[in-house]
């Protein structure tokens, strides 16, 4: 399993904290308090972080359930490597790269469970029991035939705000790569709904 | 008919909008409280767990260990160093008793018996007629 135990990138991850330097002091002071054993300065950190760590985790996994699950491991990554964090990185940017890998493997699990029990079937489309339109339900199958990355990508930068550089870090790619993936997500998007567009 | 545009760099924003629709965050307070309370449970559990109370221990019986090995090696330098020190000083300062004295009074016992017997032997040569 890899979980990031450090992230080296000079950029500020959009977190809690942002923008408000007696925030990030805080934040440094309860990282402080929890690498020190303090429980209840964990669970701020958690209160402080699961709204955003939720968006990253539910960008990379296909489904809620998924999402909450990748939540949890990710926490539970982050508690364990907590020693190994250095309190003068951001801690935003270290937890949301865990929870990104929490939330791939997640999805590599799930992969090879579905090839091992839907191996007889033709696999099954995510269909959000919810959706109200056409669209959506075409888009929500649309999305499915991204690779994952290509999904992340798009759903970190159009849904979430994430910037290039923000998504490469958070997946461990070059920006570049994430431009990239952002461009090539969005024209496969265009090209299988394209029938649907012209319907509505 | 919508079309699809290419403007911030080529977001649709009807599509735009159904992914945030798709993927939007549950809300409400009680479901980021529920969640909260799941996650420290399970770090709470893997906190309790024995291989994390053996944990605990790892890093105060490393330091444990290394202070026993550290004052074992400044005891056997100075148990060394005291050996040496011993030898050196054999080695170097005189003994006490010269070996003179000590092979003396062997000899002295001889020499007076020698004396003795020279002196003996002269006053008897003197006493005969």
């Amino acid at each position: 399993m890899t979980v990031a135990t450090a992230v080296h990138s000079t950029f500020t991850m959009p977190s809690p904290s942002d923008g408000n330097p007696r925030r990030g002091s805080d934040e440094r002071a309860l990282v402080v308090s929890a690498q020190q054993g303090s429980s209840e300065a964990f669970a701020a950190l958690v209160r402080l972080h699961q709204r955003r760590a939720y968006a990253v985790c539910r960008a990379i996994v296909l489904t809620h359930e998924d999402a909450e699950d990748a939540v949890q491991e990710g926490f539970l990554h982050a508690f364990r490597a907590l020693d190994r964090f250095l309190p003068d990185q951001p801690f935003g940017a270290w937890l949301y790269r865990i929870m990104a890998n929490a939330s791939l493997d997640l999805v590599r699990r799930r992969k090879v469970r579905d090839a091992d029990e839907l191996s007889e079937s033709s696999p099954a489309p995510f269909r959000d029991p919810g959706e109200a339109d056409e669209l959506r339900r075409r888009l929500s199958q649309a999305l499915t035939r991204l690779t994952d990355r290509q999904r992340s990508v798009i759903v970190l930068h159009d849904v979430e705000g994430f910037t290039h550089g923000e998504i490469g870090s958070v997946l461990g790619i070059p920006e570049g790569t994430a431009r990239s993936d952002l461009h090539h997500a969005r024209a496969a998007l265009r090209r299988l709904l394209k029938d649907v567009r012209s319907d509505i | 008919m919508t079309k699809l545009t290419t403007h911030n760099e080529g977001e649709d924003p009807e599509v735009a909008r159904t992914l945030r629709a798709i993927y939007a965050a549950p809300v409400g307070e009680p479901y980021w409280n529920d969640l909260e309370a799941r996650i420290m449970g399970r770090i709470t559990e893997v906190d309790l767990g024995w291989w994390a109370e053996l944990d605990r221990w790892v890093r105060p019986a490393l330091v444990a260990a290394a202070v026993l090995v550290l004052a074992a090696s400044v005891a056997m330098f100075r148990a060394r160093q005291v050996e040496t020190e011993t030898a050196y000083e054999n080695i170097l300062t005189p003994s006490p008793v010269p070996v003179e004295t000590v092979i003396r009074p062997t000899l002295e016992g001889d020499r007076e018996a020698s004396l003795r017997d020279v002196v003996g032997h002269r006053e008897r040569s003197n006493r005969r007629p």
